[in-house]
Parts: structure tokens; sequence; C-alpha cells
């Protein structure tokens, strides 16, 4: 075990909430868990150096920090600062059928209901989902009332002041019939080091449209998860946008937990320098009718290190699931880096499942084409580069978002290429 | 015509692609306002020397010399070609999904003002351009909010490319092919397009396998290509004798192993 594991496990003995059982349970676990290492197949790409060394530690003064402004977005706001819920951020009046709570002030029946939900949707094999389990201090609880549409997207931000430690964590239902859209955004500022985890439970015809940004570039370590419940005729369609830093982790899991579910899964990353993304993306298809669509692009400069592990798991009972996995790769130079390996189990035996997985260059054909109108090489490769994320960033449904991260991702392509 | 000062010349091209000698000692002088057509059978090198002249990769010069309005055109850069007026209009455009067509446009056009020492185009201005382009070339506005020739059907996409030549007004235009995969309306449409940009200061050199695009786009010279080299030149009632007698008559006495070229 590491040491920064015992003193994290040290700290989480210290706590005492509302959520008890469940951080002694994390704590067992975690007791038991081996700190990975190259030879664990989860971390194999991903060493944990930036983990063991940080600097990082948890600020609990008060610090001043509001997420960016997103021209034509407006959100209902969430706002964690340095891992404590800001509640003076917090939106003021919400909409009909949607409550944000701390989940210590819920009633004892909400709270049981939701201590029950709690941790069961992130599997328990995410050593950090563990840690953020034990030592998560404000746990916020999101529901939205039956068949309640809201049409305000909720922007969960989680801000991170210079060498600053947080760990967060979000607990959102969707009760039947309703609809919600969530932004999940990690922005930290110098060296500092997050956990971020959100479990959604998405129930019967149910829709959730859910955005994770992580942008945060150069010393941090960002390791965070994103995971589904998915019950009969439920919707989600997700978008996931990464920059790398020293380390970043995504692990998602969605759970096909009823029949006739439908995910869609769009994720881009785009690393330079010395940066490494990581994305773990497992589906499970435990129930029939299940329709599952994911695209990942990823974009490797300079040394970089993309890790994609794509797992796609249709159990017996399963039958009738319709999978895809497409995961395409552009590396712009002889020394960055991409491990891709989509995983499919299959124990049905009448479903359909494809999966393809690419590591290309640049397409030389559109380049020329680019050239002979007059466009420069560089400026066309910047071109081609932008276009082949932005052919996800157009499957954004929330257009403000497109047009919000747009101008970013092109700003990170300039930079990339000047180089 | 014969004392104005060349656009275009070419003297005893030779190019390969691939170590496979396609170009073998090419001859042809252009000047402005002129229309010459380029026909020959396949293989005969047509679309070679669109991608010699734009200078494709993998497309070698071996010897003989170019030059467009006095300047060594060899010795450029593909995007430099284009900036000095050469346009080569695609048989084949490629699709670039993501890039949208109006992006690519105005990149095109910035990087042409650029080299001529102006500022780019604003925004509002180049949309009002494309707008009117658009319906030049009978495509719907949409299509610039589209991909790069994503899903275009093959009419579309050379409409597309014509689309590109109003906006960019060079002064060479290669089309190549530009009739291939086209029905009669959109041939004329096509054409309508190219005969609207004749002008004193341009000209165009229309490669075609046949000879019905010259009914709409009447040359001033017609030359044969075969095997790498010209082998006919004449006005546009050449076209019309190749389209009664085909080319065997023009392809002098081709060795055996030849033949099926």
């Amino acid at each position: 075990m590491s040491e920064w594991l015992e003193s994290a496990i040290a700290r989480a003995q210290g706590i005492n909430d509302w959520l008890a059982p469940k951080r002694a349970h994390a704590l067992e676990l975690l007791a038991n868990t081996k700190w990975p290492t190259r030879k664990t197949e989860a971390w194999r790409y991903t060493p944990l150096r930036p983990v063991e060394r940080t600097q990082a530690k948890v600020i609990s003064d008060k610090i001043e920090l509001s997420p960016v402004a997103i021209a034509d977005l407006s959100a209902i706001e969430l706002v964690f600062v340095n891992g404590q819920f800001d509640q003076a951020q917090l939106t003021k009046t919400l909409p009909e059928g949607l409550s944000i709570s701390l989940g210590g002030d819920l009633g004892s029946a909400q709270q049981a209901n939701a201590l029950s939900v709690f941790s069961t949707i992130k599997p328990e094999r995410h050593i950090f989902g563990l840690v953020n389990d034990a030592l998560a201090q404000d746990v916020v609880v999101i529901t939205v009332a039956e068949g309640v549409e809201i049409t305000q997207p909720i922007r969960i931000s989680s801000l991170l002041s210079q060498g600053a430690e947080s760990h967060t964590r979000v607990q959102v239902a969707l009760a039947a019939g309703s609809r919600l859209t969530v932004i999940e955004d990690v922005q930290a500022q110098g060296e500092s080091f997050n956990t971020a985890f959100v479990e959604y439970n998405v129930a019967a015809n149910a829709r959730l449209e859910h955005y994770r940004f992580a942008l945060q570039t150069g010393s941090n370590v960002a390791i965070g998860g994103s995971h589904f419940n998915l019950h009969d005729h439920a919707k989600m369609n997700s978008t996931i946008v990464g920059f790398g830093s020293d380390l970043s982790r995504l692990d998602t899991d969605i759970i096909h937990a009823g029949e006739f579910a439908d995910a869609k899964l769009n994720a881009m990353y785009l690393l330079d320098g010395k940066e490494l993304f990581d994305l773990h993306a497992t589906v499970e298809h435990a129930m029939p009718n299940g329709k599952t669509e994911e695209n990942v692009r990823c974009i490797v400069a300079d040394r970089a290190r993309a890790i994609f592990n794509g797992r796609i798991h249709i159990h017996r009972d399963a039958q009738k699931t319709l999978a895809e996995l497409n995961n395409r790769n552009l590396l712009l130079s002889d020394k960055a880096e991409i491990n891709t390996k989509p995983e499919l189990e299959i124990y049905a035996d009448d479903v359909k499942c494809a999966h393809g997985a690419t590591v290309a260059q640049i397409d030389k054909q559109a380049l020329y084409y680019l050239q002979t109108r007059g466009v420069s090489r560089s400026k066309a490769q910047v071109m081609l580069n932008f276009g082949f994320i932005n052919e996800l960033i157009d499957l954004m449904p929330n257009a403000a978002l497109a047009e919000w991260i747009r101008p970013i991702i092109r700003e990170r392509f300039a930079q990339m290429e000047v180089k | 015509m014969s004392n104005t000062k060349s656009l275009l010349t070419i003297k005893d091209l030779h190019a390969s692609v691939e170590e496979k000698q396609i170009i073998k000692g090419l001859d042809l002088d252009i000047k402005p306002g002129e229309v010459h057509a380029i026909m020959g059978p396949n293989g005969a090198g047509k679309s070679t020397l669109g991608y010699v002249l734009s200078g494709r990769d993998g497309y070698s010069v071996d010897s003989g010399s170019v030059t467009l309005d006095g300047e060594d055109l060899l010795e450029m850069e593909t995007e430099d070609r284009a900036r000095a007026g050469l346009f080569l209009a695609f048989q084949y455009p490629v699709e670039i999904p993501g890039v949208s067509n109006l992006e690519f446009l105005k990149a095109s056009v910035d990087a042409q003002r650029q080299a001529r020492g102006e500022d780019a185009i604003t925004s509002a201005d180049f949309l009002k351009e494309a707008k009117a382009a658009c319906k030049q070339v009978n495509l719907p506005v949409a299509f610039l909010k589209r991909g790069v020739n994503e899903g275009f059907s093959g009419g579309e996409k050379k409409r597309n490319e014509l689309m590109q030549m109003l906006l960019l007004k060079p002064k060479l235009c290669i089309l190549d092919e530009t009739d291939s995969g086209l029905d009669i309306d959109a041939l004329q449409v096509v054409a309508e397009g190219v005969n609207s940009q004749r002008s004193a200061d341009r000209s165009f050199i229309v490669v075609t396998h046949y000879q019905r695009l010259l009914d709409y786009i009447k040359p001033d010279f017609v030359h044969v290509l075969s095997d790498g080299k010209i082998v006919k030149s004449g006005d546009a009632s050449l076209a019309l004798e190749l389209e009664a007698q085909g080319y065997a008559w023009l392809q002098k006495e081709p060795a055996e192993d030849e033949l099926e070229g």
C-alpha cells in the first residue's frame, strides 16, 4: 500500500456521518486492495507516480472560486470549492420537481433512500472510487420527480485552488419519465488532486443528457467516474471531452438494468506534451433489447499517452442487444502513444455487436485537397485534426455547450501545432 | 494573340508516378483567356497532368519546365501554386467530415487573400459571397454547413468544386473530367458556371474523355493526349472528329505490350 493511500485511510477514519456504514465498507475493501502497479490490468499504462508524489493537501480555509461563464447557457449551478459544497453559489430558485440537497440535510426517509443507492451503481473495483466513498466530504443528492422535465441543465463544477485536494460526490436520481441534463466539470488551478464521482439512476422512460469536461492540464491528478444505471426504456446521451494532465483517469460504467434502454457515449480527448488521459468505459448489458453506441476519438501529439479500454459485456439474458463501439485515434508524432483495447464479452447468442479500433495518421489526400485551395500545410493539419473531433462536437445535443467548447478545442489544436 | 504573354508554359515535361513514367515529353502553351481542351483515352495521363501541375505528393517531375505567369511553378509548394492562381477541380473531390464547407471555403479564400497581402474577409461578408456562389451553382445554402463534400452526390461534389472556383477566382482552372458522373442537367449547370467565369484574364484546361462537355464549354483549342504527350492539336472541330472516329487512329502503332494500357 502506498503512503498516500495510508494517509487517506487514516483521514477517513475520523469521519462519522450519515454515510458511516458505506464509508466503513469502502475502508474495509481498501484495506484489502493492492496498490495498483504496472501489473494491475486496469492501471497498466497509467503509472500512479503522480499520486504518490502529489503535494496537494486538503484546504479547509474558505477560498472564493467561481465557475467559468458559458455564453448562452443558463444552468442551475452546483459548485464545490476544494471539495466543499458552496451553498451560496447554488442557484436559489429551483424549478418544481427538482431537489438538490446535501445528503446530511435530507429527511430520514430520503436519506435512507439515498444511502441505499450510494455506491451501488459505481462498481467496487475502482480503487479511487472507494477512496471517494470514504473521503467525499459533502455528498450532494439530486432528484427529479416523476414525469418532470427540467429544461435548465444542472452544472456541477468542482473547483480547485492551487495545491488543493478534493473529493466530490454527487448522486442523481431521475424518477420515471423525467428528463434532465447534467454537466460535470472540474476546473483546477496549478497542481492539485481530485476525485470526482457521480452516480446516476435513470428510472423507466427517463432521459438523461450528460456531459463531462475534463479540461484541466498541467500537474493535476484528476480521477473520476460517471456511472449510469438504466431501467426499462431509459435513455442516456453522454459526451466526454478531455485534455490530459500528469494523470487524468476517467471510468464510465453504463448498466442496462432494464429492457430497451438506449445509451450513447461520445468521448473525445486531445493530448499534448507529456500528458496522459485514460478512459475506461464499461457497458453491462444485463437485460434484453438494450442498445449502446460508443464513439471514442483521440488525438495524441508530442509525447503524450492515451489509454482507452472499452468493455462491453453482454450477459446471457441480454438477447437482442445492439452494441457498437468505435474507437479512432490519430497520432501526431512518432513519440505519441495510444493504448487501445476494445473488449467484447458476449454470452447471449442473438445479439448484434460490433467494435473497431484504428490508429492512423492524418489523411494525406484530404491534406493535399486543402493545400490545392491555398491553405498552408500546417493550417490544413489543424483543420483536419479539428474536423476529426468536430464530428463528435456536432453531435452534442446542447448547442450552447458545443459553441463554447469548439473555440477551446480549436485553440488547443493551434497550440499543439505551433510546437 | 501571338504577342500576348503566356499564362502557362509547359516545355518537354516528363513526370512519373511511383517510378513509372506517365508524362513523356509534353508541351503546352496557354495564353490568358484561352480555353484548352485536353482529350484522350483512359490511361493517357490526363489526370496525372493536373496532379503534377498542382504538386501532389508522389508525382515527380523528371525533366522539363512549367511556368505560370513567368514563375517557375515546379519550385512551389502546392499551396503556393494555388495562391499563384492555379486551381484544380477534381474528378473525385475528397470528403472531409467534421470540417464545414463554409469553414473550408473561408480558409481557402483567406489564405489566398493573405498571400496577396490583404486582410481576412469578415465572416458576414464571406457568408454573403458564399450564399451567392451557392445560388449560382444551384446548391442549397444548407450545403455550406455540411462537412466538405460529405455525403454529396457526384453532381453536388462537382458543383461544390465549381463554387470554390467562383470564390477563389483563379487565373488558370484545370477541370479534371468535370463531366464524369453528371447527368445532362448537372452538366449544364457546371458548364454555365464555367462559362460565366470565362474572361480575358482567366484560362481553362478542360480535361475530358468525351466531346459532350465541349458542346457546352466551347474550347479555343483541342489537344489529344496519348501515352503521355500531345499527339494532335486543333480547334473545336477536332473534338467532333474524335467523337466520330474514336482515339485509335491517333495512337500510332503502339508496341504489343502497351496495348492493354
